[in-house]
């Protein structure tokens, strides 16, 4: 069964929804694509949440997806969908519902890997939807890109979906919903929006709610750190809880951590994560509204509990973001060779003014970097100084190279160095990164439809 | 005493632009940090390391400064010839050990 619809004529204040209850609880149960298994298993088994919001998708993981699919049309979904999914479908058969982008460049063939789980997990009446549409690869020169394309190969483009199909979706009696790309702050938000039938500021605040969610445990006391405050002990870090929201049907919604589950879910976490990879806060564009965060207020009303209020939300633009990769020519070679013991520093510092020499006078390479893992590698000139001498430390260059054969040469250079270099270079790495930028641009919405399929285990 | 003995931060990226986030633990703090850390006085610690102007957003309710510098990150996580992806998680270090004098606290 296919439905199509177009996502300008539909918007998703016209469509018929049924208020179910007065509160809905939504959990984030992944924030990236390697994100852990465990905390959306235990959300599932609380029975405490009406749905689950899987964000598994970002540009790395989302190119080497396409990648796959280049190889093989029936792959290109997130290779841990069944890993991620398997513990979950029971929970979806009873009712908690499961939204994931964990279809990567394939929504489709996701559906029907996720329909041949459901299968084999004994639960074949699970209705699985896959949101197809945010494929624009054969539209980029339509694209209006924020920068001129000059030369490279398209490994893909995807459109940022908002979360009307989602919610035509779930209307339509979906238990689990499987996408591409669409924005994070709407994948989360769909749910709530189609169980509560929200408008206005309403959708302005699960938004928010959603923006505040998709990094998982970054709002619980991940990447997190206070003045004066202790960090988080190895119990709790090891066995950190995720984030669940109770949404009202006014938007106004607490952030909590479910009881027992360890981590830092405070006002500072919340700002933190409210702000990150946001540009001007008065104006966070996603495909269904424009939000202001700087009307929000948070207050900590429990532990591990903060609630949300005041966002105000704009109407949703009439342009789509697309991302859009770009691969270009060549590699990067990014390799690294240790030194340790007595003299360790010297000898390190030595290696690399030989390996700067031999690339600029043998290689002709210019464009590299050569710097000293626990040193300076990470801030580079921002670094604090160094006031002792360290124990052990790493050598790393990282060059970019025009073809394989340039990277290869680089790397054999570094080898070199264990035999005919400063003495006991060795625990050599080496890892090559294909060159593909990321590019963004936009196609207005009246041209972008999303189309949902019903998937089988067939 | 270092910023980050006042306020805890964020670093973020979105292809070219990294984004910095302070939040300040009092409104006291908050002014202090306003009124220090300028748009201009954050492009000095980052450009040490990135290139680029950086423009700063002020969110007093929150006592919250955000700082974007638009064109850090040239041509996202993928270009950079740092060791390793995504470096710039590490970049709020940048604002948060900048020292900013003695206080009364």
């Amino acid at each position: 069964m296919t439905q199509t619809f177009n996502a300008l004529i539909s918007g998703c204040s016209d469509m018929a929804r049924r208020p179910s209850s007065e509160m809905f609880t939504i959990g984030a149960g992944a924030g990236f694509a390697g994100d852990r298994i465990e905390p959306a298993v235990l959300m599932a088994q609380s029975g405490e949440v009406d749905a689950i919001a899987l964000e598994c998708l970002a540009e790395r993981t989302l190119v080497n997806a396409l990648r796959m699919r280049e190889s093989n049309s029936e792959t290109g979904h997130d290779p841990r969908l069944a890993r991620r999914l398997r513990p979950l479908l029971p929970h979806a058969a009873r009712g908690c519902r499961v939204i994931s982008n964990l279809g990567a460049a394939n929504p489709a063939a996701a559906g029907h890997t996720t329909a041949r789980l459901a299968r084999d997990l004994g639960i074949p009446s699970l209705r699985i939807a896959s949101v197809i549409g945010d494929d624009v690869r054969d539209r980029v020169d339509e694209v209006k890109w924020t920068q001129p394309i000059d030369d490279g190969t398209w490994v893909g483009a995807h459109v940022y979906l908002g979360l009307e199909p989602i919610v035509s979706a779930l209307d339509e009696g979906a238990d689990v919903v499987i996408t591409g790309r669409v924005a994070d702050s709407s994948l989360v938000a769909a749910a709530p929006v189609q169980a509560l039938g929200l408008t206005g500021d309403a959708v302005a605040a699960a938004l928010t709610v959603g923006h505040l969610l998709e990094c998982s445990g970054q709002i619980s006391g991940g990447n997190l750190t206070e003045p004066g405050v202790p960090d988080l002990s190895v119990e709790e870090l090891a066995r950190i809880g995720y984030p669940v929201a109770d949404i009202s049907q006014d938007g106004s919604a607490t952030i909590r951590l479910l009881d027992g589950h360890p981590g830092r879910l405070n006002v500072a976490a919340c700002t933190l994560q409210l702000l990150y990879e946001v540009h001007d806060p008065r104006s966070y564009i996603t495909p269904d509204a424009v939000l202001d965060f700087t009307s929000i207020r948070f207050e900590q009303v429990g532990h591990n509990r903060v609630r949300l209020s005041g966002v105000q939300g704009s109407p949703r633009p009439d342009r789509l973001k697309v991302i859009g990769f770009l691969a270009r020519r060549g590699q990067i070679a990014d390799i690294e060779i240790a030194y340790a013991g007595t003299g360790a520093l010297a000898r390190a510092r030595l290696a690399a003014d030989v390996l700067r020499l031999r690339l600029q006078r043998e290689l002709g390479i210019h464009d590299f970097v050569i710097d000293l893992v626990g040193v300076n590698s990470v801030l580079g000139a921002g670094s604090m100084p160094l006031h002792c001498e360290p124990p052990e430390l790493r050598v790393h260059v990282s060059a970019r190279c025009e073809d394989a054969e340039m990277a290869q040469a680089v790397e054999d250079e570094i080898y070199a160095l264990t035999i005919s270099g400063p003495a006991g270079g060795g625990s050599v790495r080496s890892e090559r990164r294909g060159r593909v930028e990321s590019l963004a641009g936009f196609l207005p919405r009246a041209s972008v439809s999303a189309t949902i399929e019903w998937a089988s285990a067939a | 005493m270092r910023i980050g003995d006042i306020a805890c931060g964020r670093a973020g990226d979105k292809a070219d632009v990294l984004d910095l986030t302070l939040v300040a633990y009092s409104d006291r703090d908050y002014a202090r940090l306003e009124q220090l850390v300028t748009a201009e006085y954050a492009a000095r610690a980052l450009n040490r390391v990135v290139p680029g102007a950086v423009v700063r957003y002020e969110l007093p309710a929150l006592w919250a400064l955000k700082f974007v510098a638009p064109t850090a990150l040239a041509g996202g996580v993928h270009a950079s010839l740092r060791a390793g992806l995504h470096w710039q998680k590490a970049a709020i270090w940048l604002l948060l050990d900048l020292e900013i004098g003695e206080t009364q606290r």
